[in-house]
């Protein structure tokens, strides 16, 4: 079941297009990563998605629930944190979640349960009395989250949540981002590519204004022209090893990056995605009876993906 | 209509939704010093000019102690100032903090909200006018000190009729409920409060004046419709006594207008940014 259907969403201020013809749908219980440089139109998607940015054409559907037309039942169904965190700075924590727990709709009792429940959630719990003013960067991150939290959402869209957090923080954030996805969808953006890699089951990457790819994170780097890429470190002469790793069925290229200093020979061989070509090199190398210091097959990470994709030459 | 998570007691209830944001709203007014400082600013302005205002209705007679405080020139220099002091945070600083952003992605309308504020702020305003309640009552403890000092002497107690009261209070409801809904449009127009508080206190003055023009050019064919905006006439009206249900409909008509431009101001800002 899609939580998710963004049918060519497209936004644009004034002559300036911040997201071109954007179309996604993201399941029930996927955790969603935005990935793009910076202006890229992360923020944007996500801000229309939300019902607070109107787009300039085309339209979403959160949990059946069109955003324009429909928009406070769909607004019913999720739970935004905005990036930078906007609070109110004269309000306590649980004053300030009491005040969303309501505005949500949440009423009678649940409104307490609710609130224990975020806090105890996002570690507020200790800090429930404390002014939002006199929170640190990262406890005020954890009030945002708290409140995307309040009255379990089906859909959460967090924009950059781990943005300013200490490593410590950010490996609680992650932990409890991955716990919430066995009952909520996530959406959320970030810089951190390892991150990523570690918590989504999605990826959409999206580079000035365009979708440039969404799938899910191995099946990105395993089509990628870097997958196949093997470098190999030997002592002896260069052009027969070439010619004869050239030879080669996957092998699409060698490329010589010249003798070391040290005297020893390194080469790069490019072949198709998703093959290994090792071995055979490894054969050919020991045929010709050259030692052999360095063999090495390039795994591509999403960084990998990352480049080629929003790479501007 | 789906219930997103079933467990959880929901309402959606219009008015619920509308008594949260319109507490949070008093709330910031009264648990901050701001509202405070205001409320303490005018009570001293208010007791200030009630002693000029004691000394003129010394020399004239005739009318209650409201009508001399409310028809000078020192009662429109601070109360011009009240609205913008008390309506350029409301939506402008909404809007700097970014949580108006939180507020319109939770299932709230911005009628709801301008509504919320509109109404908190109102009910603030019409509590600093609440001391002036006061005056009949420090009158009674006056006249009980005579007594007690002089004994009887007719001519020396404040005579004063509760009935004084009722028509400054409504008109100055009234005209509040208009200028209010103005402080609000202002406020929505900007992110800067400063911004807000000066558009805001110029067409106060604009306001005032417009109900001034007949003193100035005399009558003319369309005197009668300044003499209907005027609202120094109709301060000076009611405090005397003469309740007159037209301001009313003036009032409430602009309010509602105005609050219906704010509505669409929010939510133009958001659409074409």
């Amino acid at each position: 079941m899609s939580m998710v259907v963004a049918e060519h969403l497209h936004k644009s201020f004034g002559r300036f297009i911040a997201v071109r013809d954007a179309s996604f749908s993201i399941n029930k219980g996927e955790i969603v990563g935005f990935l793009g440089p910076n202006g890229a139109g992360k923020t944007t998607t996500m801000k229309m998605l939300t019902g607070y940015l109107p787009p300039t054409a085309g339209t979403a559907r959160i949990a059946g629930h069109d955003i324009i037309r429909n928009s406070l039942e769909a607004r019913r169904h999720l739970g935004y944190m905005p990036e930078n965190v906007p609070l109110y700075e004269d309000l306590r924590v649980f004053e300030y979640l009491q005040y969303r727990a309501k505005l949500k709709g949440i009423c009678g009792k649940s409104v307490r349960a609710q609130i224990g429940r975020a806090m105890e959630r996002c570690g507020l719990t200790e800090r429930y009395r404390n002014l939002i003013s006199t929170l640190s960067k990262g406890y005020r991150q954890r009030v945002g989250l708290a409140d995307a939290l309040l009255g379990e959402p089906d859909l959460l869209i967090l924009d950059e949540p781990t943005n300013g957090l200490d490593p410590n923080q950010i490996r609680q954030i992650r932990e409890l981002i991955r716990s919430l996805a066995t009952e909520h969808t996530v959406i959320l953006s970030t810089h951190i590519l390892s991150e990523v890699e570690m918590i989504c089951n999605k990826v959409i990457i999206i580079d000035q204004g365009d979708i440039k790819a969404a799938d899910t994170p191995a099946k990105l780097t395993h089509d990628l022209r870097a997958a196949g890429r093997v470098s190999i470190e030997y002592k002896g002469e260069l052009e027969p090893v070439v010619r004869e790793l050239e030879a080669f069925e996957p092998v699409k290229k060698v490329l010589v990056e010249g003798p070391l200093p040290d005297g020893w020979q390194r080469v790069i061989v490019r072949a198709e995605p998703g093959t290994d070509t090792r071995e055979k090199a490894a054969a050919i190398i020991s045929a010709h009876g050259y030692p052999l210091r360095h063999i090495y097959r390039h795994i591509p990470t999403l960084e990998d993906v990352f480049v080629e994709m929003t790479r501007r030459d | 209509m789906s219930d997103p998570t079933p467990g959880i007691q929901r309402t959606r209830s219009w008015l619920v939704t509308l008594h949260t944001i319109f507490a949070k709203e008093l709330r910031s007014f009264l648990c901050t010093p701001f509202g405070w400082v205001l409320l303490a600013c005018t009570m001293a302005l208010q007791g200030f000019w009630l002693q000029a205002a004691i000394q003129t209705m010394s020399k004239a007679t005739g009318e209650g102690v409201m009508y001399y405080l409310l028809n000078n020139i020192h009662f429109w220099f601070y109360f011009i100032f009240i609205f913008p002091l008390i309506t350029m945070r409301s939506m402008a600083e909404e809007e700097r903090l970014g949580t108006l952003e939180g507020l319109l992605t939770a299932p709230v309308t911005t009628t709801q909200i301008v509504l919320g504020k509109y109404l908190a702020a109102l009910l603030f305003y019409i509590t600093l006018w609440l001391p002036l309640l006061l005056y009949p009552w420090m009158s009674d403890i006056g006249n009980w000190y005579t007594q007690l000092r002089y004994g009887i002497a007719p001519e020396g107690r404040i005579i004063y009729h509760p009935a004084d009261w009722y028509g400054p209070i409504s008109i100055l409801t009234l005209c509040g409920s208009f200028f209010i809904a103005l402080g609000i449009f202002c406020s929505s127009l900007t992110r800067s409060q400063i911004i807000a508080a000066i558009i805001c206190t110029c067409l106060m003055i604009m306001y005032y004046f417009t109900g001034r023009v007949t003193e100035l050019w005399g009558e003319f064919p369309a005197a009668p419709l300044f003499h209907y905006l005027s609202c120094t006439e109709q301060i000076s009206a009611f405090s005397r006594g003469l309740v007159d249900t037209r301001p009313l409909v003036l009032y409430l008509s602009l309010a509602i207008f105005t609050l219906a431009l704010t509505v669409r101001v929010v939510d133009y800002r958001r659409w074409h940014r």
